[in-house]
């Protein structure tokens, strides 16, 4: 068998499978945004769908909540996660634990973690609690709003919680491969340890740091269950949106869906282009 | 490396203990809502004790039970399903140099970044005129949109690092084509079948949003059970379902933690992408 | 010009009993080359990463010009490592990999760009200043590692196994490129290997380390001549070992009663000799006559199992010499006496 055959013979069920369900799934959305829709006669596309998300300011107000909740739930995962790399790397009291902690959140679904974040976060969970017991405030209503909110700081809470131990396992393991040896290269050509971290391991860890956060800002950019738990009602995130307008009792509102869906698909790959753009520029030179 | 100094070893220290009060933080008002009777604020702890939200929660009328098994069949179905497809597909990107394997790459992987919602909608239409929608089968089908990836990416990791010269040396001493599978292939690429499993069970054990529109309300899995209970304010017995949720990841992480060290080839794989 | 001195140096590593370096003493005079022998895991790059900085000893010191240097932070010491697999950063250009030190710091990017320019003619790299070092054979990867390390001008460099990823031919270049650097720049440099021919090749002198212990410091014939002891001799290729009675000039033993060099020791003792110093044919002085057991032809040279009585004799010689022997066959031998070291 050569091996062309080969390659095509072990390729052609995934292909099979992502055709079919993404790209079909993809196509068949596009199609319908655009009014397309030969088995019930629709076969004029037009850009009437378009049209209505571009020009409702809901529309836009959801993107820049979701936008905000993607961009600072990624970085500061990513921070954060550096962070946790690089204390998990050394021997301490508490490392078995908090290794053992990471890959047991991993398990964790979104979901669960987003109703535990409500029942900390929310006006009457337990830190509200907390601080009525410390005198710090009287009604539920005197606690800040962490949930539901306009900032999204509960479903940030939650992508934090969830993402740091994502991407910080895949940053150990980059380390782990590593080794120490170029840190102590740089150190011993005069490198302090900010330099060394700044200038060899970032750079060095940094496609997989890139690709892991790629993967969360992906993620947080199109999920529905988080903000749909944690968000609040109006401007909802995105996704939120998108689910409403295609289970919307009235069927024309369903391209409008669709539209919003394909949106979200361009908007997601024209962030992550830049991101990964910028990031190259400012990590690997 | 050089020792440390006392303040950075303290710092350490410092951010470990916040560290794993922060992770384990989320999980614990959902024990004690399940064992709570009408936890009011602003109560500390609830006043009175009560096995009632589980008692329920494991009762035939509740469907839990029901729903756990359903959950653990998708899952496993998806999982199975993403193992058979993913491997030989890991393979060919692991092992060969073609023309177009970037963009195949590509492909394979543009699931992991592209926003969920914005496929849903559509297989819902693709899968609606195969008349899959509303089915088990369809169900499983579409978990394998978000658990492939994850496979091949594992996959092509553990092939890139295998030298197919041992299948040449196992057939050249007169092993057949599938005891060379059996015996070597197999065993070579097992922790990468384990771990690309426990990834690709994982991922379809959380799927909310794929389950909800495909199965179109009459495939009940464990998370649609959860968010309506979690939206209709029964905190008790969401906190008991919960529970029941994530119990058999954490069941499954035990048993194949060996196979997670930053060692297993598998986890580093991810930076290849 | 550095003098560096490390006094009673030990490293325990923690969860370990058995100490990795043992109260290790050396002095390494200004602007020598000194080579740390041993087998791998005696310790060798144990004491080169102590001394760099990037591990902490357990007790000890380590001084340059009678200065401790222990509390200095690895990047103030003025010493740089350079590793066995080099360790180029692969992410950045051959050039920036040069310019690292420099750039760390904080010197002007002209002055960087020149200096580089003039390490990379001084590796004899002038034109691949621009490549990534994924893109360059093995023997060039180590000059632009040298280069790396020299541009910041260390007092004192270490080097990790220099020459022991190379092809033969490459050694020699690089062994003189080393040589001529280090000459030239004055730089108290020390290197380690487990392999004895580099050690020799290379080493101004030559610290042989045992079992995380110092066994012999000395000039490279020393080890050949008069090791310290039989494991000294051994590690060295050493193979004849005879235990006997010295008597200062002669000495007693299976092979009968054979005269010694002056100022030999007296008493108990081990005599040993090399392969290459068993002369073929008859002698006046310690004459003997073995049986040829076996013999291995190895192209420029051919190894011989020679039986004296009941003791196993190895020598080497010139096949030309020994071309008529028949193994089984009488052969007569002869040890010169300066050829003779009794161990104690």
């Amino acid at each position: 068998m050569s091996d062309r055959l080969k390659i095509f013979l072990l390729l052609a069920p995934a292909l099979t499978a992502i055709i079919v369900l993404f790209m079909g799934g993809l196509g068949i959305g596009l199609a319908r945004s655009l009014n397309y829709m030969p088995v019930i006669g629709l076969v004029d596309p037009n850009f009437d769908a378009y049209v209505t998300v571009f020009t409702s300011q809901e529309f836009y107000l959801s993107f820049l909540l979701t936008l905000h909740i993607s961009v600072t739930s990624t970085v500061l995962s990513s921070i954060l996660a550096i962070g946790a790399a690089l204390l998990l790397r050394r021997q301490f009291i508490g490392r078995a634990i908090i290794n053992f902690l990471f890959q047991l959140n991993l398990t964790v679904p979104h979901l669960v973690g987003a109703i535990g974040i409500l029942y900390l976060f929310s006006q009457s969970g337990s830190f509200a609690r907390l601080a009525a017991e410390w005198g710090m405030i009287s009604r539920p209503g005197d606690f800040p709003a962490l949930v539901f909110d306009p900032y999204a700081i509960g479903i940030i809470l939650q992508y934090v919680w969830k993402e740091v131990p994502f991407i910080g396992v895949i940053l150990l393991a980059n380390m782990q491969a590593l080794g120490e040896d170029y840190e102590s290269v740089a150190r011993s050509l005069g490198a302090n340890r900010w330099q060394a971290f700044r200038h060899v391991l970032l750079p060095l860890i940094f496609p997989g740091l890139l690709s892991a956060s790629v993967m969360v800002f992906a993620f947080t950019f199109g999920a529905y269950e988080i903000p749909a738990i944690l968000g609040p009602n109006y401007p909802a995130a995105l996704p939120v949106l998108a689910y409403r307008k295609y289970t919307d009792v009235d069927l024309e509102a369903r391209p409008e869906a669709m539209a919003m869906a394909i949106v979200i698909a361009l908007l997601s790959a024209l962030m992550i282009f830049l991101y990964v753009r910028i990031s190259r520029r400012n990590i690997r030179s | 490396m050089q020792n440390d100094s006392p303040w950075l070893r303290a710092f350490r220290g410092l951010a470990g203990a916040v560290l794993i009060v922060w992770l384990v933080l989320p999980l614990i008002p959902l024990a004690i809502w399940s064992f709570a009777r009408g936890w009011f604020f602003p109560d500390i702890l609830p006043k009175q004790w009560t096995l009632s939200a589980w008692e329920y929660a494991l009762s035939d009328r509740a469907g839990v039970i029901d729903s756990l098994g359903l959950t653990i069949g998708i899952s496993l179905a998806a999982t199975v399903l993403s193992i058979l497809v993913g491997v030989p597909a890991g393979r060919a990107l692991g092992l060969y140099k073609f023309r177009g394997k970037e963009l195949i790459e590509l492909l394979i992987l543009a699931p992991t970044i592209v926003p969920g919602i914005a496929v849903a909608l559509g297989i819902h239409s693709v899968f609606i005129t195969l008349g899959l929608n509303n089915t088990v089968g369809g169900v499983v089908l579409v978990h394998l949109v978000p658990t492939l990836p994850y496979m091949v990416l594992v996959m092509s990791g553990i092939f890139a690092n295998y030298d197919p010269a041992f299948e040449s040396q196992a057939r050249s001493l007169g092993a057949s084509w599938l005891k060379t599978f059996w015996y070597v292939t197999f065993p070579a690429i097992l922790p990468g079948i384990i771990v690309g499993g426990l990834f690709a069970f994982l991922v379809s054990w959380s799927q909310y949003i794929l389950t909800l529109l495909i199965g179109g309300g009459r495939v009940v899995t464990l998370p649609l059970l959860l968010f309506n209970f979690a939206t209709s304010g029964r905190n008790d017995i969401t906190g008991a379902i919960g529970i029941v949720y994530i119990l058999p990841g954490i069941i499954i992480l035990i048993l194949t933690a060996r196979h997670l060290s930053g060692r297993n080839g598998a986890v580093g794989g991810f930076g290849r992408i | 010009m550095t003098h560096v001195s490390l006094k009673d140096l030990t490293k325990v590593y923690p969860g370990s009993k058995v100490p990795s370096l043992d109260r290790l003493s050396l002095e390494i005079p200004t602007g020598e080359l000194t080579a740390l022998l041993g087998p791998s895991g005696c310790g060798k790059t144990t004491t080169m990463k102590m001394i760099a900085g990037l591990l902490t000893p357990t007790s000890g010191d380590v001084t340059f010009d009678d200065r401790s240097i222990l509390r200095e932070k690895p990047e103030h010491r003025g010493v740089v490592m350079v590793f066995q697999n080099y360790l180029l950063f692969p992410y950045m250009s051959v050039a920036d990999n040069i310019g690292f030190g420099l750039k760390m710091r904080k010197v002007d990017k002209s002055e960087i760009d020149r200096r580089v320019g003039e390490m990379l003619d001084l590796v004899k790299l002038p034109d691949l200043g621009k490549r990534r070092p994924s893109e360059l054979s093995g023997g060039q990867q180590q000059r632009v590692a040298l280069a790396r390390a020299l541009i910041v001008q260390p007092k004192v460099l270490l080097l990790d196994e220099p020459l022991s990823n190379l092809d033969a031919h490459l050694r020699f270049e690089m062994r003189d490129l080393i040589r001529s650097l280090q000459q030239e720049m004055g730089i108290t440099t020390i290197f380690v290997t487990h392999d004895q021919e580099e050690a020799v090749v290379l080493a101004d002198k030559v610290a042989l380390i045992l079992d995380g212990r110092l066994c012999q410091y000395d000039h490279a014939d020393v080890f050949y001549k008069r090791p310290a002891n039989e494991a000294v001799a051994r590690f060295f290729g050493g193979q004849n070992f005879i235990p006997g009675q010295s008597s200062g000039t002669a000495f007693d033993s299976a092979l009968g009663q054979l005269a010694l060099p002056q100022n030999a020791i007296t008493g108990k003792g081990t005599l040993t000799f090399r392969p290459e110093n068993v002369k073929i044919g008859p002698s006046q002085t310690n004459g003997l006559t073995a049986i040829l057991e076996d013999r291995i032809y190895l192209g420029t040279q051919t190894r011989l199992r020679l039986r004296v009585g009941e003791t196993m004799v190895e020598a080497i010689a010139n096949p030309d010499e020994v071309g008529d022997f028949e193994v089984g066959g009488p052969v007569p031998i002869h040890l010169p006496p300066q050829a003779l070291w009794v161990l104690q």
